[in-house]
């Protein structure tokens, strides 16, 4: 079937990060001048106003900041994955980034759990960077099914 | 500080219109009501009118136009000398109504809130697209993360939430204009009731509503002369941590509430114990609990013991959210705990008046609170009878 959920919508600022995401890469913005890394992506860092930037690769780990677990889908297309759960990720190099924990019990999560990067490549033009707890070795269905799975 | 509005300015009329449930009516009908009944409540005329603020930011039903300020004044025969067009956020409508109020562009401003979006029947939040690939969908969720995060970083959840809403209802079913008036919460309803978004259970968020608000601000020497008994701004201030929740680090408090709370206690020359009632913004019940403890009410994860035994309610030592609130009786979004605190000095509501008649404390000062984004914004403001 088709993926019907929404897609990115890359914008001028979000492109990098998104063409990173389709080589399994997650991308954040670090300034050369104070070192902060940042997200969401911009044209100054919010703590120095130096253009100064240039794109890094996140390592992919890092912990829940904080998370939710929807009982009930706002959105046809997560119906059948009720409860599913949105979080907050603590990345190691510092952004907060918004993603779904997969790979677990919703009931096994709690705030500064370890996780790490999975892609779920959804089309030729977009993989979605989604996190596991560290050292979860289960390989979901929809990811075993992806429909380019052999991709990469 | 010879600048202060302390005292300077106060609320003279309140608009109430039809609310809860209301089917067939257009968004604009309700603001133009509530309005006119503010106008006439305070005892004015259209021709006094020369200030008029108001919400601006949901998409109008498919069949209607986006109700600007623009459309609300013709529809109401004004041409005032200000209108706040760009008023999406509502916690900043008072700021501007005490500035042009202050600056001497206007004598007396309406502000208003309206909406039909619970018989129109539209999403009531906008859609985000960069986070709607993962599901995340409205404030709710983003307000069930922050309370998760508070659940870890220090000792609450629904054992103290729930008090929140079961307290909350007590005031609903004292008030007749409450969506939830005949209909009472009880602790076990509350925790068999279903997750929407974990944590937050049904009655943990506030209502979506049908119907307006508004109220008139004019300066404390004018509103000698009006009908109702002045309610003066005695303390008031703001305070906006401004991240979206995403990248927030408030989320557990301290919120905007710290910074804004202190301001306006610092300019009413108050304490925490000259608060006779407090009217929170409770788009959902933990909002309440961060709103209390960052006023300083209760240290972190102290508000379990605090509200135990009936704190807030009818009866209580520090009554909150007399209406029912946003949880159980409707959402204006600040204007329903000012409004109802307006009212509530005035001596006007009722069967759940604050004083001998709800077993509660005559009062002279009301604490309000209104909140935005997600804890991104936050205004603290403190009425008295004058």
């Amino acid at each position: 079937m088709a993926y019907q959920k929404p897609l990115p919508r890359p914008n001028a600022d979000t492109k990098p990060f998104w063409d990173g995401c389709k080589s399994h890469q997650l991308r954040f913005q670090k300034c050369q001048n104070c070192h902060h890394v940042r997200w969401p992506p911009s044209i100054i860092c919010p703590l120095c106003y130096s253009h100064n930037t240039e794109w890094i690769v996140a390592s992919g780990k890092g912990k829940i900041y904080t998370f939710a677990v929807y009982h009930q889908a706002f959105h046809q297309a997560f119906e059948n994955e009720l409860p599913y759960v949105t979080a907050i990720i603590e990345l190691e190099e510092g952004p907060h980034l918004l993603s779904n924990i997969v790979g677990c019990n919703p009931e096994e999560i709690e705030c500064d759990m370890a996780v790490e990067v999975m892609w779920e490549d959804i089309n030729e033009e977009f993989s979605i960077p989604k996190f596991k707890p560290v050292g979860e070795q289960r390989v979901l269905t929809q990811f075993a099914q992806r429909p380019n799975s052999g991709r990469r | 500080m010879s600048m202060s509005l302390k005292d300077k300015y106060a609320i003279v009329g309140v608009g109430y219109t039809d609310q809860g449930r209301v089917p067939g009516r257009t968004a604009l009908s309700f603001y133009v009501e509530a309005c006119a009944n503010a106008i006439k409540d305070a005892g004015l005329t259209r021709e006094d009118i020369d200030g008029l603020i108001s919400y601006r930011y949901f998409q109008p039903a498919l069949s209607e136009r986006e109700v600007t300020p623009y459309i609300i004044a013709q529809y109401l025969g004004l041409t005032p000398r200000y209108l706040g067009q760009e008023g999406n956020c509502a916690r900043s409508h008072l700021y501007h109504a005490l500035g042009v109020l202050e600056a001497g562009l206007c004598h007396y401003v309406v502000v208003a809130y309206a909406d039909n979006a619970l018989s129109g029947n539209r999403f009531f939040d906008e859609i985000n697209a960069d986070r709607a690939v993962f599901g995340q969908f409205g404030a709710l969720a983003d307000y069930a993360m922050a309370a998760r995060r508070a659940m870890h970083t220090f000792r609450t959840g629904p054992e103290t939430w729930r008090q929140i809403a079961v307290g909350q209802r007590k005031w609903a079913n004292l008030n007749p204009r409450a969506y939830f008036h005949d209909q009472p919460l009880t602790p076990e309803a509350y925790y068999n009731s279903n997750w929407l978004v974990e944590p937050f259970r049904i009655p943990d968020c506030c209502l979506i509503t049908d119907g307006g608000r508004a109220y008139v601000v004019t300066s404390v020497e004018r509103a000698r002369d009006l009908k109702h008994q002045p309610v003066a701004i005695m303390g008031i201030g703001q305070h906006n941590p401004s991240s979206y929740i995403d990248q927030a680090f408030h989320m557990a408090g301290p919120t905007g509430a710290k910074v804004a709370g202190k301001t306006a206690f610092e300019t009413a020359g108050i304490t925490l114990s000259d608060i006779d009632a407090a009217e929170i913004y409770d788009c959902f019940t933990y909002t309440v609990e961060i709103t209390l403890q960052d006023y300083g009410f209760f240290g972190a994860g102290e508000g379990l013991d605090w509200f135990r035994d009936g704190t807030i309610e009818p009866g209580g030592r520090l009554p909150v959210n007399t209406s029912g609130g946003q949880l159980s009786e409707a959402y204006f979004m600040g204007l329903t705990p000012l409004t109802e605190a307006a009212t509530q000095l005035m001596g006007r509501c009722g069967d759940r008046q604050l004083g001998p008649k709800t077993n509660t404390k005559q009062p002279e000062i009301i604490l309000c609170s209104d909140n935005g984004g997600i804890l991104q914004t936050h205004c603290c403001t403190i009425l008295r009878k004058i």
